[in-house]
């Protein structure tokens, strides 16, 4: 489903990543550790295709198709979402209109039809409250006021209303209380969990993979994947750390 | 603020605590000013002809300007004819060491808390901090310390009337080049007349050994008092400029309008701090300076750094704008201030920072202080030109308000044609709140002290910028100035 | 003709475009535009060319006829137009004013004057080519209400207004302005507190874009003890137009408990525009929260790309974030038609600017 071979990534001529390459099946959900400023969310915003994040070799493919060559709002409307770290506050505009407007331009562009204002509402107070994230909360600005953990709620109400093919999730488990994180994690496994879909979870922690168990888990470190293995390579970071397992 | 303000009010009378006059003879140009006027002064600094030249050019401009429109500040007509423009302390030689300084002007200095004395014992001592001061006793300098030390790491510090004769060339390419003579009224009037001031060059790559210092002083009854001041700082260079002035009192009011221009070339930085402590007048507005200064910086070089810090406490009149033009790409500007006004003070003064390079940056902090029946204007401009990419300035300007016969004036402008700029400006109006006065005087401090306290924790930003050894004096003149402000 | 404008050199005109004045005012004939009223009930003046169109107007309580004029540089050419004065305690219907302008300059005045506890509503909106100048003289008195909403959408020339208001004890006055057309603009307005406890909000959004050059010049006075005021004034600013944004709170010596704030908020959509702030504060008393704050910039960048990260394209985005930029300063009208008609006028800018 996405393919990475050999990316070399920099901002402001600094290089970051240095030759990563990584392959995530459909159906897999994969865990990217690593020490802080490995890399990791680098990685995510190049997956992005945040502005400023400049590929200087390597490919990336989803699906087959050329990710780099696409715009941010075209990697989103080809199933690619990201799950930010620090979710952005956008005074004035409410959730609601945000989402939607979102939603409807990912479908058209597939050649869906538009949701109505109607059922747009339904969809998103089933996910509302499948997370746990209070209606009103709907109606105000983008993050605006919210909580940490009520930021990375939003984030996965925007992820279950959209529905995307591909998930990177950044950090997705920091802020979040033990209860919050229990319910984060059953909305990642509720709505990615599938054999068309696929997930890549950055995090520094294992905690989220107590609730959502990665198929595979790499070490990111210096900007390279170092390791890779099975979920228990995770229990042995957290039990040895990043210094003995990456290196 | 009927109730506890008013406690505040009593703390701002008092006296003048530093007017005294110095009785020493005086050399007076001829009273009023004409093209004879600067032919004497020109002729009494045994200047070059370019120089004489120079100056006859800005007095002929001079004559076709009209005295400025005062925004917000209430100025009497000047009679430029009845000053004199140069006076001169009788001293006929220049002298080796500070022993040979008249003894009445050092007793002046002591007066004045001053401890030049003490600074070569202090310059001896192992890792003590080094001032090096060029004592400006109204228009001529008389005393210079340290040069030797400067000499050898190859910084010229100089009165500028030296520097005209020693380093010609340098004056030369920067005269007049950052505050052009015809820049505004009071500028083409010093580069006309101007008497003296300090010139500093500092090498590439060369970081002043030591703090720079001048203090100036008016002394001689109806001299206008006309300082220069031309710093450049090479390639890399860094030095810290340090300014500070006081004056005797006086029923007469008398014009002080300095020029100072700075250039910094890439990677240079300078750090000018100024502590301004002019006769103010007494309360009921009699006497007090007159200050018009004109002030500005170039930041010509790649990611170079000016930054201006003052304390104005003085001065019946102030109006001063001290500016950056940020022409060097990655240049910084820095403009922090306080400016305290008491009784029928008015002060007008704030910045100009003036983007031109890319990835410019400027931070302005004004702290205005009013108390009595004065008036306090900050007046500043942010301009961002088409060409300057990601500019960032941010702007904070706060007001406190000791009386309730006092002003307090924001007068901003922000001019922007790069949508690239992110330009923050934030300000506040406040009093002193009775439950801070009351807290402070319940932990025993009377209503002086506590003011002082809570007016210093106002300009604590500001302070902070300034050198040690100007951080104390400032503090104590914020707490001398507001003395029966409160009561 | 000799115009005989102001002087930029005055500070008060200093961002003024007076070059654009006397174009306008000497822009030829065009046809005369439709003029459309909004579905309220009330009074309805239609003024074409600054006469009043008597078969399309309803006058009800209005009055039109010779004025008092004024001795504001511009606003002292009107000398007649319309006036409603309500006795106390009458009720009045919303005001409809229509001006409507086919080259040439014209001049209407306007006075509006409500007496103790009534309260008013005035909807003004503008069309067509010329320069279109507005004298509007407004007294409050004792907790007398004023709702009041310009729109400015000529298709071409200069619209201006100079407002002067008097708020009594306890009045109120909400004024907010657009301008959403292809036309210059100054706002020229003074407006004193001058009974204890008055309350004025007075603002708006400025749209501008081609060359031309959009601005308001606002100052408020507190007179009276615990007035409040608050000046909110968006602009954007496309191709090489220029918005400035001056406004000024004045707090008088005895005018304590004076809660006086200014928000200015520039937006620059092409890097050959131009936005000029000027929050001023003038403060002679020393009990009073007066803060102010003046921001320019370009969209958040951050915001663009999580937007996109969203599946929301460019364009649209930028029309989305300035939207809710501009929200802001229109949210203040509380009749939902007049804000749905203003909201529509600044969309449709913002859809064909962008």
């Amino acid at each position: 489903m996405l393919k990475i071979e050999n990316l070399h990534a920099e901002i402001d001529g600094k290089e970051i990543l240095k030759g990563l390459s990584l392959e995530v099946n459909a159906g897999e959900i994969h865990a990217i550790m690593g020490p802080n400023g490995a890399g990791k969310s680098t990685l995510g915003y190049v997956l992005g295709g945040r502005p400023g994040y400049e590929v200087t070799a390597g490919s990336i493919t989803f699906n087959g198709e050329d990710l780099l060559e696409k715009e941010p709002h075209e990697r989103a409307a080809a199933g690619v979402f990201l799950g930010f770290q620090y979710p952005v506050e956008i005074p004035g505009v409410s959730n609601v209109q945000f989402l939607r407007e979102s939603l409807n331009a990912q479908r058209t562009s597939r050649g869906e039809k538009p949701l109505s204002g109607a059922e747009f509402l339904k969809l998103a107070r089933a996910q509302a409250d499948a997370l746990g994230l209070q209606q009103d909360m709907l109606k105000r600005p983008v993050n605006v006021g919210f909580s940490g953990g009520e930021k990375k709620r939003n984030e996965m109400v925007q992820m279950g209303i959209i529905d995307p093919a591909f998930a990177i999730l950044d950090e997705t488990d920091s802020g979040l209380d033990i209860d919050a994180l229990r319910i984060v994690g059953d909305g990642i496994n509720r709505i990615m969990r599938k054999p068309t879909k696929a997930v890549l979870l950055i995090t520094h922690y294992q905690r989220l993979l107590d609730y959502v168990q990665p198929d595979r888990v790499h070490v990111l470190a210096d900007g390279r994947i170092t390791r890779s293995g099975g979920p228990e390579l995770a229990h042995e970071l957290e039990r040895q750390g990043y210094a003995e397992v990456a290196a | 603020m009927a109730t506890k303000n008013a406690e505040a009010h009593a703390a701002v009378a008092k006296k003048y605590e530093w007017g005294f006059a110095t009785d020493i003879e005086q050399d007076f140009a001829p009273k009023g000013l004409n093209e004879d006027t600067v032919r004497y002064i020109s002729a009494k600094k045994n200047e070059p002809e370019w120089m004489l030249d120079w100056r006859l050019k800005a007095f002929r401009v001079w004559q076709t300007l009209e005295a400025p429109d005062w925004a917000k500040l209430n100025v009497p007509p000047i009679d430029y004819q009845d000053a004199y423009y140069y006076a001169e302390p009788k001293v006929k030689k220049t002298i080796a060491s500070l022993d040979e300084l008249d003894p009445e002007i050092r007793r002046t200095y002591e007066k004045l808390g001053i401890p030049i004395a003490e600074q070569e014992v202090l310059a001896g001592v192992e890792g003590a901090r080094k001032v090096a001061v060029d004592a400006v006793f109204d228009s001529v300098s008389v005393a210079t310390t340290f040069r030797a030390e400067l000499k050898a790491a190859g910084v010229i510090f100089l009165s500028i009337s030296e520097a005209i004769r020693e380093y010609p060339e340098l004056v030369k390419k920067w005269l007049g080049k950052v505050v052009p003579q015809r820049d505004n009224y009071f500028a083409t009037l010093n580069s006309a007349v101007f008497s003296d001031g300090t010139f500093v060059y500092v090498p590439k790559g060369v970081r002043c050994p030591m703090e720079l210092s001048t203090y100036f002083r008016i002394n001689a009854e109806n001299t206008g008092q006309f300082e220069r001041t031309l710093i450049v700082a090479d390639e890399g260079a860094y030095v810290s400029y340090l300014e500070g002035c006081t004056a005797p009192m006086r029923d007469e009011n008398q014009l002080h309008a300095a020029v100072v221009e700075l250039v910094a070339m890439d990677d240079a930085e300078i750090k000018y701090s100024t502590v301004q402590n002019w006769y103010p007048g007494d309360e009921n507005g009699v006497g007090g300076i007159y200050n018009f200064v004109t002030k500005r910086a170039l930041c010509q070089g790649r990611n170079s750094k000016v930054s201006w810090t003052q304390v104005e406490t003085g001065s019946a009149i102030t109006w001063k704008y001290p500016s950056c033009v940020l022409a060097g790409d990655g240049s910084v500007g820095e403009f922090y201030s306080v400016a305290v006004t008491n009784n029928r003070q008015q002060a007008d003064t704030g910045t100009k920072m003036i983007h031109l390079g890319k990835n410019t940056k400027s931070t302005i902090v004004s702290k205005g202080i009013s108390a009595g029946r004065s008036d306090n204007t900050y007046r500043g401009l942010v301009r961002v030109a088409a060409s300057a990419e990601n500019v960032r300035n941010f702007t904070q300007c706060d007001s406190l308000l000791l009386s309730d016969q006092c002003g307090a004036h924001t007068v901003p402008y922000i001019e922007v044609k790069n949508p690239s700029a992110q330009i923050e400006h934030e300000a506040t109006t406040s009093k002193i709140s009775e439950d801070q006065l009351f807290y402070a005087m319940s932990r025993g401090l009377d209503a002086e002290a506590a003011v002082a306290l809570i007016v210093n924790g106002f300009a604590r930003e500001v302070l902070q910028q300034l050198p040690m050894e100007f951080a104390v004096e400032a503090q104590k003149l914020l707490g001398i100035s507001l003395e029966g402000s409160v009561g | 003709m000799t115009l005989d404008l102001p002087s930029t050199r005055e500070e008060a005109w200093r961002w003024a475009d007076l070059g654009g004045i006397a174009a306008a005012a000497a822009l030829t004939p065009i046809t005369r535009p439709d003029a459309q009223f909004l579905d309220l009930p009330g009074a309805k003046l239609l003024f074409v060319d600054g006469v009043l169109d008597d078969a399309a107007s309803d006058l009800h309580r209005v009055c039109v006829g010779d004025l008092t004029p004024g001795a504001h540089a511009l606003g002292k050419r009107a000398t007649r137009g319309w006036s409603l004065h309500l006795d106390a305690q009458a009720v009045a219907h919303p005001v409809q004013v229509v001006h409507v302008a086919t080259g040439g300059d014209n001049h209407v005045a306007a006075e509006i004057v409500l007496d103790t506890d009534t309260s008013a509503q005035v909807v003004e909106t503008f069309v067509g080519a010329g320069w279109s100048n507005r004298n509007t003289r407004i007294r409050l008195g004792k907790a007398a209400r004023l709702m009041r909403a310009v729109r400015m959408t000529q298709g071409a020339g200069f619209v201006t207004l100079r407002d002067e208001a008097e708020l009594g004890e306890g009045a109120s006055l909400i004024g907010t302005m657009l301008a959403a057309g292809d036309q210059g603009v100054r706002i020229d307005a003074a407006i004193t507190l001058a009974g204890e406890g008055g309350y004025a909000e007075y603002g708006g959004a400025l749209l501008t874009r081609d060359r031309l050059k959009q601005e308001c010049a606002v100052r408020v006075r507190h007179a009276e003890p615990n007035g409040q005021s608050h000046q909110l004034w968006r602009a954007v600013a496309a191709d090489q137009s220029q918005a400035s944004l001056a406004a000024a709170v004045e707090v008088a010596r005895h005018a304590q408990k004076t809660d006086g704030e200014q928000s200015l908020r520039g937006l620059l959509l092409h890097r050959t525009a131009t936005v000029n702030l000027k929050p001023e504060l003038e403060i002679f008393a020393d009990d009073v929260k007066c803060a102010h704050g003046a921001t320019v910039g370009e969209l958040d960048a951050r915001a663009l790309f999580y937007m996109a990260s969203r599946g929301i394209p460019a364009p649209r985005a930028k029309a989305l974030l300035t939207k809710a930029f501009v929200a802001d300063a229109l949210d203040r009208i509380a009749d939902e038609t007049v804000r749905a008609a203003f909201a529509a006028d600044a969309d449709a800018w913002l859809e064909s600017a962008l």
